[in-house]
């Protein structure tokens, strides 16, 4: 393994504070919203953003999105477990329920469980004492993953809404179920590139779904960067499945590289929001 | 999970005109995409359903490089300006991928590690997967396809490849390029009215903002350095 811990160290401390900048940003517009979400306190939910949700979430099911692809690639579609899962994501938003808020909720639901994942992630020996790349990455990620969650929890409460403080309840009883059985890096990764392509996923569809810009330039700002930490997790894992874990390193020795490592990390050149959870998934109840 | 059929599957984008307090500079976006005065973007009738905006769809917008006017007959011309902007930029990354290419195999390059020729490959082939689409969207609305990259960029471009003696050289252009590309698509998320586009423009942000970190990690740097993807490098 060769690390340069310094210079490592440098990097974060680097990406820290345009981090902080990122978050000013991202929060100069919060007391616009403020105005919105007050203009909405005691009124009736919009019956056209409704509208406009159901239709979208008809257009993305036809399209093979909110996991109907996936559940149809593994055979699945006709099957109860299917059957149940499709009874789930094509239920219409309600009319009763503010469809922007539950859009952030469940976003920060998704948000709560990487940064529960990752936490879990560093506790475990060979993350926590392995490879210093990516035990910097777990760190900071779960860092930014917390930041991810706390913004779309304040533009929930601006908009009137109560803040999501749970894990997401569709994909926390996978975790748990998949943390004992995580012995090796390389299962730890695929396990937390899967929930980075969830909030990817769920947070492209969303960019049709939220009739908000504002909220909109939010859920395309934080996809930029969950579709990164994907990238780098499917090179990391590349990686680790040739054997080359010692690749794995900042700077890396690029030379040394396999070929693979300039592709792997995007297999295709459209993302499909396939995998996207639906509005309501994460909804405080 | 990623797909190649975006570009196939795409229904015609919505033509409605962006909100003028959008803050859409359509005279900018218009000079950089190439599109010169007197071209107009002419709407034409669109496949998406979301018509939430309330604007008329009678109208239509024809841009020049002096600014931009609405006229009647047609739908609205917000979106595919923005594709037409797109598919410039996308130009101007194929084109600069081709010639790092170009100087790799000639050996101008000096030694290219196996996994920067395979990055440099599959990044081409994104962006003219990208460029497919646009034009594919402009064809399907009536539009002509872009084929040329918005001048003042490549100018800049072009001065910058002339100075790139190594890989790392490629390497910081292609960064400085797809970091333009990902905040211009990030940025259209608050102007573009149909859904197709605005799903297929963030398809687009997904893979670019991969290609950014791959090439961070590949500089030596850290490849995910910041918490909120910003706007600041759109040329919109």
């Amino acid at each position: 393994m060769s690390v340069d811990d310094r210079g490592l160290r440098e990097l974060i401390s680097e990406s820290q504070d345009l981090q902080s900048d990122a978050l000013r940003d991202a929060r100069a517009n919060a007391s616009a919203v403020q105005e919105i979400g007050a203009s909405r306190r005691g009124q009736k939910p919009d019956l056209d953003k409704t509208r406009h949700v159901n239709s979208e979430r008809r257009r993305l099911l036809r399209n093979g999105g909110f996991g109907v692809s996936a559940l149809a690639a593994r055979g699945l579609l006709g099957s109860a477990f299917g059957a149940a899962v499709l009874n789930i994501v094509a239920r219409p938003a309600g009319a009763q329920e503010d469809v922007d808020v539950m859009i952030l909720q469940t976003a920060a639901s998704l948000e709560n469980l990487a940064v529960a994942t990752y936490e879990a992630a560093l506790t475990l020996p060979f993350i926590k004492n392995g490879n210093e790349v990516v035990k910097a990455f777990a760190m900071t990620t779960m860092e930014q993953h917390a930041e991810h969650g706390a913004s779309f929890n304040s533009q929930a409460a601006d908009l009137g809404g109560e803040r999501q403080t749970e894990a997401n309840p569709k994909y926390t009883p996978i975790v748990e179920e998949a943390k004992p059985g995580l012995d090796s890096p390389l299962k730890v990764v695929d396990l937390a590139a899967t929930l980075e392509e969830v909030a990817t996923d769920t947070y492209l569809a969303n960019l049709s779904l939220v009739q908000d810009a504002e909220t909109r330039t939010l859920f395309g700002s934080v996809m930029g960067v969950e579709a990164q930490h994907l990238a780098v997790l499917r090179a990391v894992k590349a990686l680790l499945e040739a054997d080359a874990a010692d690749l794995i390193a900042l700077p890396p020795d690029v030379a040394a590289l396999p070929a693979a490592a300039g592709s792997v990390a995007f297999p295709e050149p459209f993302e499909e929001p396939d995998m996207a959870s639906p509005p309501e998934e994460g909804a405080v109840q | 999970m990623t797909t190649e059929t975006a570009a196939t599957n795409a229904s015609p984008i919505n033509t409605l005109e962006a909100p003028a307090s959008s803050g859409l500079s359509r005279r900018k976006f218009l000079a950089v995409s190439g599109m010169t005065a007197g071209v107009a973007v002419v709407a034409v009738a669109c496949g998406s359903d979301d018509n939430a905006s309330g604007t008329d769809p009678t109208t239509a917008t024809t841009a020049a490089a002096g600014g931009s006017t609405t006229t009647a007959g047609g739908g609205g011309g917000g979106d595919l300006a923005i594709a037409a902007g797109a598919a410039g930029l996308e130009v101007l990354a194929v084109n600069t991928y081709g010639a790092a290419l170009d100087a790799a195999t000639a050996g101008d390059l000096g030694e290219v590690p196996p996994a920067v020729a395979e990055y440099a490959t599959t990044a081409k082939k994104n962006h003219q997967a990208a460029l497919d689409a646009w034009n594919g969207v402009l064809a399907d609305n009536g539009e002509s396809e872009v084929s040329d990259p918005p001048a003042d960029l490549e100018t800049t471009v072009n001065e910058a490849f002339a100075e790139v003696t190594d890989i790392g050289g490629v390497a910081e252009l292609a960064l400085m390029l797809e970091g333009i590309a990902a905040d211009t698509y990030l940025d259209a998320q608050s102007m573009l009215e149909g859904s197709d586009a605005k799903q297929l423009a963030g398809s687009i942000q997904v893979i670019d903002r991969q290609h950014i970190a791959i090439l961070n990690f590949v500089l030596g740097e850290y490849p995910v350095p910041d918490v909120f993807q910003s706007t600041e490098n759109s040329v919109l």
